[in-house]
């Protein structure tokens, strides 16, 4: 099993020739994957300093953990799950701090400032900054692990089985917690086509 | 959705206005979450990181710190690491100073095994410092 997904996982050979002491595929790990994971961070967090450090201290447990690595699950999995358990724990030391920085829902009708200069431009970056806006609010008000399954299933564009194993439960609980996420976000977001 | 699928899909959403509403509302809210772009990852982040693996370098590490500005061929901490080896095993084995060890003895004083993982950390070490000094460019 272990060398089966070894052999199809091009990461868990990165990751068992870091093991081995070569430090430049911990470097080839650490390009291929910057990115998605602070940006998973970031939607979860929605705080950039803090979703990179964040990313910081996954790949800092990623290098720590070379030495008893075993190629049992996709390296992504894994990656995810550091990632995951990272940002539900910041989440949950922050959620005072964020409870009383998170606007009321019924502002998320936010007036669009009226200005002189009619420039198309403006107005378009206008309408763009409050759609995203919404977009946010809908994403910070879903629960911690319905927001991290619909950003692992829209954003990283990962299947059932995976974000199941990330999150640690059954290929059903994924469904269902996508099917309430996208029900929540229908309800806030459907109306922006 | 209540209604029993029959059809083909693309069949059924014409003929379904309850399907059809609810493709049409997960499509805009798909698009919604499309706008969402994360912002570009800070062009120190490597060199951050990298500091902090260096932090939590090994103790022999140290014995090894003062050749890294010479260090340009990687052999060079492992020649190092040999040299105080030999070192050792010679101030070890002076006559006079201290009772003399059998062979086996000097052998366990530093195994092999670590004198391996000694030498496999300090060319990871070595990869990770070249990788420091060389990202210096911004990156998306």
């Amino acid at each position: 099993m272990a060398g089966a997904v070894a052999a199809l996982d091009y990461d868990a050979e990165l990751m068992l020739r870091v093991k081995d002491g070569d430090g430049a595929s911990f470097g080839v790990l650490l390009e291929k994957h910057r990115s998605s994971v602070v940006h998973f961070l970031y939607r979860m967090v929605q705080n950039a300093a803090v979703a990179e450090e964040l990313a910081q201290e996954v790949f800092l447990r990623v290098y720590r953990s070379r030495a008893t690595y075993e190629p049992t699950a996709k390296f992504t999995t894994w990656l995810f799950r550091i990632a995951t358990h990272l940002a539900l724990n910041a989440l949950r030391d922050h959620k005072n701090e964020r409870n009383q920085e998170r606007l009321d829902d019924d502002t998320s009708e936010m007036p669009v400032r009226q200005v002189s200069d009619s420039r198309p431009t403006v107005e378009q970056n206008m309408v763009y900054e409050a759609k995203l806006e919404e977009v946010r609010r809908a994403i910070a008000a879903l629960p911690e692990k319905q927001r991290a399954a619909v950003l692992m299933h829209k954003y990283e564009e990962m299947e059932y089985s995976q974000i199941a194993k990330v999150l640690n439960c059954s290929d059903s609980a994924v469904k269902s917690l996508l099917f309430r996420a996208y029900e929540a976000l229908r309800a806030r977001l459907a109306h922006m086509a | 959705m209540k209604c029993q699928k029959q059809t083909s899909d693309a069949e059924h959403l014409r003929e379904c206005p309850e399907c059809a509403a609810f493709v049409s509302a997960q499509r805009s809210v798909s698009a919604a979450l499309d706008l969402w772009e994360a912002p570009p990852v800070s062009a120190d982040f490597d060199r951050k990181l990298y500091q902090r693996i260096e932090q939590e370098v090994p103790w022999w590490d140290f014995l090894v710190r003062p050749f890294r500005p010479l260090a340009g061929p990687r052999w060079l901490p492992v020649a190092a690491t040999a040299g105080l080896m030999v070192a050792v095993g010679l101030w070890v084995g002076r006559p006079g100073e201290a009772p003399m060890a059998p062979a086996s003895a000097q052998v366990q004083a530093l195994p092999a095994d670590q004198a391996a993982d000694a030498l496999q950390e300090m060319q990871v070490m070595q990869e990770f410092s070249n990788l420091i000094h060389s990202d210096a460019e911004p990156r998306m």
